[in-house]
Protein backbone atom coordinates (compact mmCIF):
# COMPACT_ATOMS: atom_id res chain seq x y z
CA UNK A 1 0.00 0.00 0.00
CA UNK A 2 0.90 3.42 -0.69
CA UNK A 3 0.15 6.70 1.21
CA UNK A 4 -1.70 9.72 -0.27
CA UNK A 5 -1.77 13.30 0.87
CA UNK A 6 -5.04 14.05 3.54
CA UNK A 7 -6.37 17.13 4.22
CA UNK A 8 -7.65 17.93 7.92
CA UNK A 9 -11.05 19.81 6.85
CA UNK A 10 -11.73 21.03 10.23
CA UNK A 11 -8.63 22.92 10.30
CA UNK A 12 -8.70 23.70 6.03
CA UNK A 13 -12.01 25.21 6.31
CA UNK A 14 -11.03 28.08 9.15
CA UNK A 15 -8.27 29.71 6.75
CA UNK A 16 -8.46 30.54 2.77
CA UNK A 17 -5.22 30.57 2.17
CA UNK A 18 -5.12 27.57 -0.98
CA UNK A 19 -1.98 27.42 -0.74
CA UNK A 20 -1.75 23.73 -1.26
CA UNK A 21 -3.59 23.96 -4.47
CA UNK A 22 -0.67 26.06 -5.84
CA UNK A 23 2.39 24.20 -4.94
CA UNK A 24 0.84 20.79 -5.74
CA UNK A 25 2.93 19.54 -9.18
CA UNK A 26 -0.11 17.86 -10.38
CA UNK A 27 -3.29 19.35 -12.10
CA UNK A 28 -6.26 19.44 -10.38
CA UNK A 29 -5.02 17.06 -7.72
CA UNK A 30 -5.71 19.10 -4.95
CA UNK A 31 -9.02 20.59 -5.16
CA UNK A 32 -10.65 23.46 -3.73
CA UNK A 33 -14.60 23.38 -2.51
CA UNK A 34 -15.94 26.82 -2.44
CA UNK A 35 -18.85 25.88 -0.83
CA UNK A 36 -17.57 24.12 1.88
CA UNK A 37 -14.44 26.79 2.43
CA UNK A 38 -11.83 23.52 1.94
CA UNK A 39 -9.00 22.12 0.04
CA UNK A 40 -9.38 18.00 -0.52
CA UNK A 41 -7.45 15.56 -2.43
CA UNK A 42 -8.47 13.30 -5.36
CA UNK A 43 -6.78 10.46 -4.29
CA UNK A 44 -6.60 8.21 -7.60
CA UNK A 45 -3.95 11.22 -9.19
CA UNK A 46 -1.98 12.03 -5.55
CA UNK A 47 1.49 10.64 -6.52
CA UNK A 48 2.45 10.84 -2.55
CA UNK A 49 5.46 13.55 -3.04
CA UNK A 50 4.84 15.73 0.09
CA UNK A 51 4.95 18.94 -1.11
CA UNK A 52 1.24 19.53 -0.09
CA UNK A 53 2.72 18.79 3.43
CA UNK A 54 5.65 20.80 3.89
CA UNK A 55 3.77 23.85 2.43
CA UNK A 56 0.82 23.79 4.98
CA UNK A 57 3.56 23.16 7.72
CA UNK A 58 5.98 25.73 6.83
CA UNK A 59 4.94 28.68 4.64
CA UNK A 60 1.12 28.35 5.51
CA UNK A 61 1.77 27.32 8.82
CA UNK A 62 -1.29 25.76 9.03
CA UNK A 63 -0.15 21.94 9.92
CA UNK A 64 -3.53 20.81 8.42
CA UNK A 65 -2.16 17.98 5.55
CA UNK A 66 -0.81 14.83 6.53
CA UNK A 67 0.29 11.46 4.57
CA UNK A 68 -2.09 8.99 5.17
CA UNK A 69 -2.24 4.76 4.05
CA UNK A 70 -4.66 4.93 1.58
CA UNK A 71 -6.63 1.68 2.99
CA UNK A 72 -7.07 4.03 5.91
CA UNK A 73 -8.93 6.16 4.09
CA UNK A 74 -13.05 6.39 4.00
CA UNK A 75 -15.43 8.56 1.69
CA UNK A 76 -12.39 9.57 -0.62
CA UNK A 77 -12.60 11.22 -3.54
CA UNK A 78 -11.65 9.71 -6.87
CA UNK A 79 -11.55 12.08 -9.58
CA UNK A 80 -11.87 9.05 -12.65
CA UNK A 81 -14.87 7.95 -10.87
CA UNK A 82 -16.33 11.01 -10.41
CA UNK A 83 -14.94 13.71 -12.74
CA UNK A 84 -14.66 17.30 -12.17
CA UNK A 85 -18.01 18.49 -10.85
CA UNK A 86 -17.83 21.35 -8.54
CA UNK A 87 -21.53 21.65 -8.11
CA UNK A 88 -21.68 18.52 -6.32
CA UNK A 89 -18.64 18.37 -3.98
CA UNK A 90 -20.48 20.31 -1.16
CA UNK A 91 -17.81 19.15 1.41
CA UNK A 92 -18.94 15.33 0.90
CA UNK A 93 -15.58 14.37 0.60
CA UNK A 94 -13.22 13.41 3.31
CA UNK B 1 -6.86 25.88 -32.33
CA UNK B 2 -10.31 27.69 -31.40
CA UNK B 3 -12.88 27.06 -29.00
CA UNK B 4 -15.01 25.98 -31.23
CA UNK B 5 -12.31 22.98 -31.78
CA UNK B 6 -12.34 22.04 -28.92
CA UNK B 7 -15.97 22.18 -28.19
CA UNK B 8 -17.62 19.09 -28.71
CA UNK B 9 -20.23 18.29 -31.59
CA UNK B 10 -24.10 18.19 -30.23
CA UNK B 11 -25.22 14.82 -29.92
CA UNK B 12 -21.58 13.46 -29.02
CA UNK B 13 -21.12 14.52 -25.54
CA UNK B 14 -21.94 11.06 -24.22
CA UNK B 15 -18.95 9.22 -26.62
CA UNK B 16 -16.67 11.45 -24.96
CA UNK B 17 -14.68 11.20 -22.03
CA UNK B 18 -15.58 12.65 -18.33
CA UNK B 19 -12.05 14.44 -18.79
CA UNK B 20 -13.10 15.63 -22.13
CA UNK B 21 -16.57 17.05 -21.02
CA UNK B 22 -15.55 18.57 -17.88
CA UNK B 23 -12.75 20.50 -19.71
CA UNK B 24 -15.17 21.83 -22.30
CA UNK B 25 -17.25 22.75 -19.48
CA UNK B 26 -15.11 24.03 -16.80
CA UNK B 27 -11.97 24.42 -18.54
CA UNK B 28 -10.11 27.65 -18.75
CA UNK B 29 -11.70 29.23 -21.61
CA UNK B 30 -13.19 32.73 -22.33
CA UNK B 31 -11.79 34.04 -19.20
CA UNK B 32 -8.05 34.60 -17.90
CA UNK B 33 -8.45 32.20 -14.79
CA UNK B 34 -5.94 33.35 -11.75
CA UNK B 35 -3.90 31.01 -10.65
CA UNK B 36 -5.39 31.91 -6.41
CA UNK B 37 -8.27 29.69 -8.80
CA UNK B 38 -6.34 26.95 -9.39
CA UNK B 39 -8.31 23.79 -7.90
CA UNK B 40 -11.69 25.14 -8.81
CA UNK B 41 -11.42 24.91 -12.49
CA UNK B 42 -10.74 22.19 -14.83
CA UNK B 43 -6.88 22.63 -16.43
CA UNK B 44 -5.22 22.17 -19.52
CA UNK B 45 -3.11 19.61 -18.39
CA UNK B 46 -3.96 16.02 -17.78
CA UNK B 47 -2.34 13.36 -15.51
CA UNK B 48 0.80 12.70 -16.97
CA UNK B 49 4.01 10.19 -16.76
CA UNK B 50 6.07 12.81 -14.83
CA UNK B 51 8.23 11.66 -11.92
CA UNK B 52 6.09 12.63 -8.08
CA UNK B 53 7.38 16.39 -6.70
CA UNK B 54 8.75 17.09 -9.90
CA UNK B 55 9.41 21.07 -9.91
CA UNK B 56 9.38 20.76 -13.32
CA UNK B 57 5.75 19.61 -13.36
CA UNK B 58 4.90 22.40 -11.49
CA UNK B 59 6.13 24.97 -13.55
CA UNK B 60 4.58 23.41 -16.47
CA UNK B 61 0.97 23.12 -14.73
CA UNK B 62 1.26 27.15 -13.64
CA UNK B 63 2.53 27.93 -17.36
CA UNK B 64 -0.36 26.68 -18.85
CA UNK B 65 -2.46 28.68 -16.25
CA UNK B 66 -0.55 32.08 -17.19
CA UNK B 67 -1.13 31.57 -20.86
CA UNK B 68 -3.16 34.28 -22.07
CA UNK B 69 -5.28 32.08 -25.04
CA UNK B 70 -4.74 28.35 -24.70
CA UNK B 71 -7.44 27.73 -26.77
CA UNK B 72 -5.13 29.67 -29.24
CA UNK B 73 -1.72 28.88 -28.59
CA UNK B 74 0.70 25.84 -29.97
CA UNK B 75 3.24 24.31 -27.80
CA UNK B 76 6.90 23.10 -29.63
CA UNK B 77 8.67 20.58 -27.15
CA UNK B 78 11.57 18.38 -27.74
CA UNK B 79 12.95 14.82 -26.33
CA UNK B 80 13.30 15.64 -22.78
CA UNK B 81 10.97 14.87 -19.75
CA UNK B 82 9.07 18.52 -20.27
CA UNK B 83 7.49 17.06 -23.07
CA UNK B 84 5.93 13.81 -20.94
CA UNK B 85 3.74 16.67 -19.37
CA UNK B 86 3.46 19.23 -22.33
CA UNK B 87 1.41 16.25 -24.68
CA UNK B 88 -0.95 15.48 -22.12
CA UNK B 89 -2.46 19.04 -22.25
CA UNK B 90 -5.65 20.05 -24.30
CA UNK B 91 -3.32 22.28 -26.56
CA UNK B 92 -1.86 21.32 -29.65
CA UNK B 93 1.73 19.76 -29.33
CA UNK B 94 4.49 19.82 -31.84
CA UNK B 95 7.28 17.39 -31.51
CA UNK B 96 10.41 19.12 -32.80
CA UNK B 97 13.35 17.01 -33.69
CA UNK B 98 16.05 17.45 -30.72
CA UNK B 99 17.64 20.42 -32.49
CA UNK B 100 15.31 22.17 -34.27
CA UNK B 101 12.27 23.65 -32.02
CA UNK B 102 13.02 27.20 -32.44
CA UNK B 103 13.39 26.87 -36.59
CA UNK B 104 10.02 25.15 -36.33
CA UNK B 105 8.58 27.49 -34.36
CA UNK B 106 9.79 30.16 -36.62
CA UNK B 107 8.18 28.83 -39.61
CA UNK B 108 4.81 28.16 -37.69
CA UNK B 109 4.35 31.30 -36.28
CA UNK B 110 5.29 33.11 -39.71
CA UNK B 111 2.44 30.99 -41.05
CA UNK B 112 -0.07 31.58 -38.74
CA UNK B 113 0.45 34.95 -39.15
CA UNK B 114 -0.18 34.60 -42.91
CA UNK B 115 -3.14 32.11 -42.11
CA UNK B 116 -5.26 34.05 -39.14
CA UNK B 117 -5.05 37.55 -40.17
CA UNK B 118 -7.61 38.79 -37.40
CA UNK B 119 -6.96 36.18 -34.68
CA UNK B 120 -3.37 36.14 -32.87
CA UNK B 121 -2.02 32.83 -32.47
CA UNK B 122 0.72 32.43 -29.91
CA UNK B 123 3.67 29.80 -30.31
CA UNK B 124 5.90 28.68 -27.23
CA UNK B 125 8.42 26.44 -27.09
CA UNK B 126 9.14 24.42 -24.05
CA UNK B 127 12.11 22.53 -24.05
CA UNK B 128 14.82 21.53 -21.26
CA UNK B 129 18.42 23.10 -20.95
CA UNK B 130 19.96 20.43 -23.11
CA UNK B 131 17.19 20.70 -26.19
CA UNK B 132 17.77 24.81 -26.10
CA UNK B 133 21.33 25.85 -24.96
CA UNK B 134 23.62 22.22 -26.12
CA UNK B 135 21.45 20.74 -29.18
CA UNK B 136 18.96 23.39 -30.82
CA UNK B 137 21.64 26.17 -29.62
CA UNK B 138 22.33 27.42 -32.90
CA UNK B 139 18.09 27.50 -34.11
CA UNK B 140 17.61 28.99 -30.07
CA UNK B 141 20.15 31.82 -31.53
CA UNK B 142 19.37 32.39 -34.59
CA UNK B 143 15.32 32.92 -34.12
CA UNK B 144 16.56 35.08 -31.40
CA UNK B 145 18.54 37.22 -34.21
CA UNK B 146 15.85 37.11 -36.55
CA UNK B 147 13.80 38.39 -34.22
CA UNK B 148 10.90 35.63 -34.60
CA UNK B 149 7.98 35.96 -32.22
CA UNK B 150 7.46 33.19 -30.38
CA UNK B 151 8.38 32.59 -26.22
CA UNK B 152 11.15 30.13 -25.68
CA UNK B 153 10.92 28.85 -22.15
CA UNK B 154 13.39 26.87 -20.93
CA UNK B 155 12.74 24.20 -18.65
CA UNK B 156 16.53 24.25 -16.82
CA UNK B 157 17.22 21.10 -14.32
CA UNK B 158 21.01 21.47 -15.10
CA UNK B 159 21.05 17.82 -16.35
CA UNK B 160 20.10 15.57 -19.09
CA UNK B 161 17.82 13.72 -16.89
CA UNK B 162 15.98 11.27 -19.34
CA UNK B 163 19.27 9.91 -20.63
CA UNK B 164 21.02 9.30 -16.81
CA UNK B 165 22.59 12.09 -15.67
CA UNK B 166 24.69 13.70 -18.40
CA UNK B 167 26.46 16.92 -18.20
CA UNK B 168 24.61 19.93 -19.95
CA UNK B 169 25.94 23.20 -21.19
CA UNK B 170 23.55 24.89 -18.17
CA UNK B 171 24.84 22.22 -15.41
CA UNK B 172 27.07 24.41 -12.53
CA UNK B 173 30.81 24.20 -12.66
CA UNK B 174 31.64 21.31 -10.52
CA UNK B 175 28.62 19.56 -10.33
CA UNK B 176 28.42 15.76 -9.75
CA UNK B 177 26.99 13.79 -11.90
CA UNK B 178 25.89 9.89 -12.75
CA UNK B 179 27.40 10.23 -16.02
CA UNK B 180 29.57 13.18 -14.67
CA UNK B 181 31.92 11.62 -12.11
CA UNK B 182 35.00 13.53 -11.39
CA UNK B 183 32.28 16.96 -12.01
CA UNK B 184 31.70 19.32 -14.46
CA UNK B 185 35.27 21.34 -15.98
CA UNK B 186 33.22 23.90 -17.43
CA UNK B 187 30.78 26.85 -15.99
CA UNK B 188 26.85 27.39 -16.54
CA UNK B 189 26.08 28.98 -20.03
CA UNK B 190 25.03 32.53 -19.72
CA UNK B 191 21.95 32.41 -21.72
CA UNK B 192 20.73 35.00 -20.44
CA UNK B 193 23.60 37.28 -21.37
CA UNK B 194 23.19 35.81 -24.56
CA UNK B 195 19.76 36.56 -24.98
CA UNK B 196 20.70 40.18 -24.65
CA UNK B 197 23.06 39.31 -27.16
CA UNK B 198 20.77 38.80 -29.32
CA UNK B 199 18.27 42.00 -28.68
CA UNK B 200 15.77 39.26 -26.95
CA UNK B 201 12.56 42.18 -26.13
CA UNK B 202 11.85 40.10 -22.73
CA UNK B 203 14.03 37.90 -20.53
CA UNK B 204 12.46 36.50 -17.05
CA UNK B 205 14.79 33.71 -15.28
CA UNK B 206 12.76 32.68 -12.13
CA UNK B 207 12.15 28.78 -10.02
CA UNK B 208 8.69 28.23 -8.81
CA UNK B 209 8.93 29.58 -5.45
CA UNK B 210 6.33 31.86 -6.19
CA UNK B 211 2.97 30.41 -8.05
CA UNK B 212 1.66 33.84 -8.82
CA UNK B 213 4.95 34.91 -10.50
CA UNK B 214 5.86 32.63 -12.93
CA UNK B 215 1.71 32.93 -14.43
CA UNK B 216 2.04 36.59 -14.78
CA UNK B 217 5.84 35.84 -16.31
CA UNK B 218 4.49 33.80 -18.68
CA UNK B 219 1.09 35.97 -19.64
CA UNK B 220 3.74 38.87 -20.07
CA UNK B 221 5.95 37.06 -22.14
CA UNK B 222 3.43 35.65 -24.52
CA UNK B 223 2.19 39.18 -24.84
CA UNK B 224 5.07 40.55 -26.14
CA UNK B 225 6.26 37.84 -28.18
CA UNK B 226 2.76 38.44 -30.11
CA UNK B 227 3.76 42.45 -31.03
CA UNK B 228 7.35 43.08 -30.41
CA UNK B 229 9.37 40.42 -30.40
CA UNK B 230 11.39 37.42 -29.05
CA UNK B 231 11.13 36.32 -25.57
CA UNK B 232 13.13 34.25 -23.04
CA UNK B 233 11.98 32.94 -19.85
CA UNK B 234 14.87 30.43 -17.96
CA UNK B 235 13.26 28.65 -15.15
CA UNK B 236 15.12 26.39 -12.41
CA UNK B 237 13.32 23.51 -12.65
CA UNK B 238 15.39 20.79 -10.59
CA UNK B 239 15.80 16.80 -10.99
CA UNK B 240 14.88 16.12 -8.11
CA UNK B 241 16.20 12.18 -9.56
CA UNK B 242 19.49 13.18 -10.47
CA UNK B 243 20.19 15.63 -7.85
CA UNK B 244 18.50 13.13 -5.31
CA UNK B 245 16.40 15.80 -3.68
CA UNK B 246 13.81 14.42 -1.16
CA UNK B 247 10.33 14.74 -2.58
CA UNK B 248 9.48 16.68 0.28
CA UNK B 249 12.63 19.30 -0.11
CA UNK B 250 12.55 19.71 -3.92
CA UNK B 251 10.79 23.39 -2.83
CA UNK B 252 13.31 23.96 -0.54
CA UNK B 253 15.86 23.37 -2.35
CA UNK B 254 14.37 25.78 -5.16
CA UNK B 255 13.89 28.30 -2.67
CA UNK B 256 17.86 27.98 -1.63
CA UNK B 257 18.98 28.02 -5.22
CA UNK B 258 16.83 30.84 -5.74
CA UNK B 259 18.76 32.76 -2.97
CA UNK B 260 22.15 31.56 -3.93
CA UNK B 261 22.67 31.85 -7.41
CA UNK B 262 18.65 32.35 -9.37
CA UNK B 263 17.01 34.93 -8.05
CA UNK B 264 14.01 36.47 -9.90
CA UNK B 265 15.59 39.00 -12.56
CA UNK B 266 13.36 40.42 -15.43
CA UNK B 267 15.40 42.52 -18.13
CA UNK B 268 12.71 44.26 -20.60
CA UNK B 269 13.10 46.18 -23.80
CA UNK B 270 11.76 50.09 -23.93
CA UNK B 271 9.54 48.56 -26.72
CA UNK B 272 8.32 45.68 -25.05
CA UNK B 273 7.33 47.78 -21.72
CA UNK B 274 5.98 50.25 -24.03
CA UNK B 275 3.77 47.84 -25.31
CA UNK B 276 2.93 46.18 -21.96
CA UNK B 277 2.04 49.63 -20.42
CA UNK B 278 -0.40 50.29 -23.69
CA UNK B 279 -2.11 47.87 -23.22
CA UNK B 280 -2.43 47.51 -19.25
CA UNK B 281 -4.42 51.08 -20.01
CA UNK B 282 -6.26 50.08 -22.75
CA UNK B 283 -7.74 47.00 -19.83
CA UNK B 284 -8.32 50.08 -17.37
CA UNK B 285 -10.50 52.13 -20.53
CA UNK B 286 -12.64 49.38 -20.91
CA UNK B 287 -13.91 49.19 -17.04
Amino acid sequence: MYLVAHIDQAICSETACRLCTQYCPEANTILYDNAAKTAFVAVDRCKGCEICVGICDDLAKHHAIKMVMITDLENQFEMSREGFRPDHWDGKHS
Amino acid sequence: MSVKNISITPGWEKYMTKEYQDLVERGPYGKQKKVSEMGSFKEVLEEHPMCAGCAMTLFIRLTMVGLPNPEHTVLIGTAGCGRLALTQTSIPFIYGNYGDTNAVASGLKRGLEVRFKDQAKDVVVMAGDGGLADIGFSAVMHSWFRKERFTTIMLDNEVYGNTGGQESGMTERGALLKMAPKGKMFEKMDMMGLAQTAGVAYIARLTPTNPTRVASVVRKAVMIAREVGPTFIQAYTSCNIEYAIPTPKVLDDAREIEAKRYGFTEIISDEAKAYLDSIDTSKKVKK
